[in-house]
């Protein structure tokens, strides 16, 4: 994915300074694909910056997750892990058991690098890497996703509603929503599985 | 300053604001058993709406390009392989049944 980022900066006028920058200072997957997109199709700095504003809205709930989940923090750590809180670090955290912050910026700081890393390859890489290849690594955060998320499925037929149920809401939503409909969705769901989940299901985070 | 770079810092502001804002307040913050039930949940739902649709549009023209490889990760998954491997392998799947699309 931050080789595709790449491709798309690249295009849309960026430096290959501008481009690794961007990976490190926003660090934010779609957000940055989006606004890449958006500067390609010659859109105002301000429409690029308020969706960037509402497509990571959702960085305050994971963050949220994430802060609430860990122990033996301080301040310093905690906005350290808050810049590099995105949904694979904060989906691999947080339904994993452990509560340490050192494993939380373990886990995220490798993939905050990567990242950059991969924005650095896709710079250098772009027009050697034909397009099946950065399509099928286009997948691996999904692959991700689903394979964090099978095991609790499996468990918990609970759970598994709350998946489907989220996920046609978001589907809809997005039909009227646009770009809100992904932060809606995920808040509405946590809501209904207030109801249809038992408590012995779910992880505690710091309990 | 140029168009890119104001695209860029504003972009890094707005993104982590949302970001900060909990890391200041976390520790004045003492969560109810209902609301901390509530934060348990998030991770299974915003993971619901950033599979569903998301992974179809992994290939712009193909959209079962990207269903195929949720279905390989979640069988994958289903046999409690590694997530590494995981990975990995619905890559690799991925790179095949693109190598043998064009022949249909």
């Amino acid at each position: 994915m931050g080789i595709g980022y790449a491709a798309i900066a690249i295009k849309a006028g960026f430096t290959p300074f501008e481009t690794i920058s961007m990976s490190f200072l926003v660090y934010a997957g779609a957000g940055q694909i989006i606004a890449a997109s958006m500067a390609l199709s010659g859109a105002t700095a301000i429409a690029i910056i308020l969706t960037n504003f509402v497509v990571n809205l959702r960085y305050f709930v994971m963050s949220t997750c994430v802060l609430n989940q860990v122990e033996e923090s301080n301040l310093p750590l905690n906005i350290l892990a808050a810049h590099v809180t995105v949904d694979e670090s904060f989906a691999m955290f947080s339904l994993s058991e452990d509560s340490s912050i050192w494993i939380y910026l373990g886990i995220a700081i490798t993939a905050w690098l990567s990242w950059c890393l991969g924005a650095g390859i896709g710079v250098v890489l772009l027009d050697l890497l034909p397009v099946i290849v950065t399509n099928s690594f286009n997948i691996s955060l999904y692959a991700l996703f689903v394979a964090i998320l099978i095991p609790s499925i499996k468990e918990s037929r609970q759970i598994a509603l709350l998946v489907l149920i989220t996920a046609v809401l978001n589907v809809v939503l997005g039909q009227f929503l646009g770009n809100w409909s992904l932060i809606v969705s995920t808040l509405l769901g946590a809501a209904i599985g207030m109801y249809i989940v038992d408590d012995e299901y779910l992880l505690s985070g710091d309990a | 300053m140029d168009y890119i770079m104001i695209v860029i810092l504003g972009c890094a502001v707005v993104t982590f604001i949302p970001r900060l804002i909990p890391a200041l307040c976390i520790d004045r913050l003492n969560f109810s058993p209902k609301v901390e039930k509530f934060l348990n949940l998030i991770p299974y739902t915003a993971l619901a709406a950033l599979i569903c649709p998301g992974v179809l549009t992994v290939d712009n023209q193909l959209w079962y390009i990207g269903l195929i490889g949720a279905v390989v990760a979640a069988g994958l998954a289903w046999k409690k392989v590694p997530l590494g491997a995981i990975v990995i392998l619905t890559v690799v799947v991925l790179i095949t049944v693109y190598s043998i699309v064009p022949f249909f």
